[in-house]
Formats: structure tokens, sequence, C-alpha cells
């Protein structure tokens, strides 16, 4: 079990009511394999340095959590296939 | 004609073993920003005067950063 820290960006033409309950649903993956959530911070719209896909803003959310190496990679693997998501962030902390 | 002395550069001491910051977070943009020129650019090690190990840690802190667009690759603001 490894210390994870995971940054997600989010499509900004969703609702931000709606980006914490469907973050759960991916980290159910978590959950499922043993794994735990420490912390979900959602940041809320904030602007982009660059535009992503025309958007030049996003909706950002951090993820603290511990999991095993595999759980991890599929969350970031459902993450990606998803629409909403823009982009994904996945880094250990704790090893720096 | 008297050669004028050799300018003695200020030695500058690493910001981070100052304050015994070990791990540069990449989300602290307010800090990174400190680093880089307002072209976006990477600021030299002999400009910020920081150690060879948190120099590095700063460079991949930023880049981490631009990755998720929390500070931009290049800016054109002059």
């Amino acid at each position: 079990m490894r210390n994870y820290e995971v940054m997600v960006i989010f499509d900004p033409n969703l609702d931000e009511r709606t980006v914490a309950p469907s973050l759960e649903e991916f980290l159910g993956v978590v959950r499922n394999d043993g794994g735990s959530v420490e912390k979900v911070d959602v940041w809320g719209k904030r602007r982009l340095a660059y535009e992503i896909n025309k958007n030049s803003e996003g909706i950002y959310a951090v993820i603290e959590l511990t999991a095993k190496p595999e759980t991890v990679k599929e969350l970031d693997r459902q993450l990606h296939i998803a629409e909403d998501v823009v982009r994904t962030k996945v880094l250990r902390p704790s090893v720096h | 004609m008297a050669k004028p002395a050799a300018r003695k550069p200020k030695k500058k001491v690493c910001l981070f073993c100052q304050e015994k910051i070990s791990y540069i977070d990449y989300k602290d943009t307010t800090l990174l920003r400190k680093f880089i020129s307002d072209r976006g650019k990477i600021r030299a090690r002999r400009v910020t005067g920081n150690c060879t190990q948190h120099q590095r840690d700063v460079a991949t802190a930023i880049k981490s950063a631009r990755e998720m667009a929390l500070l931009p690759y290049t800016s054109t603001a002059r």
C-alpha cells in the first residue's frame, strides 16, 4: 500500500455540484480494492494557464489516497476514459 | 591605472535550505512563480541562488504544475 495524490481536471461545462458525487463513483474502485481515501478536495472552477480543448477554465479536484499500485493504475485508466475528465495526474508525494 | 577591485557578488542562500522545506509542492503556484521569469521560463540557479538539490526539486515541481495548466509553458505577456 502506498500514498498517492491524484489531481483531476474536469470539464468546465459541468455543474460544480455534480463533480463530488461523480468523483465518489470513481473512487469506489479504490475502496473495493482495500484502499482508503484520505481526503477529497474540490477546488472548484479555476483559470487554466493555457487552453485545453478550447477551454480556458477547468474544475480542479485533488484526492489523497492509500492504495496498491495496480488499483491506482486502474483508477487512472478509468479517469482517462471518462469524457468529463480533461486531465489527470498521479503523484507520490512521500517519495520526495 | 589601478584596476577596480573585483566585485564580490553577494552569496545567496538557498531559500528552501533556510526555511527547512523538504517537499516542494507543485500545487503552490505562488511560491513557484518566484522561480519563473515573466516569460514562463525556469530561472537559472545562479539567479535563484538555490542549492543543487532544491533547484532540481523546483524544476520538477514547475514541470508538474505546467502539465496540469497551473503554470504556463510560455506566456507572451510582453
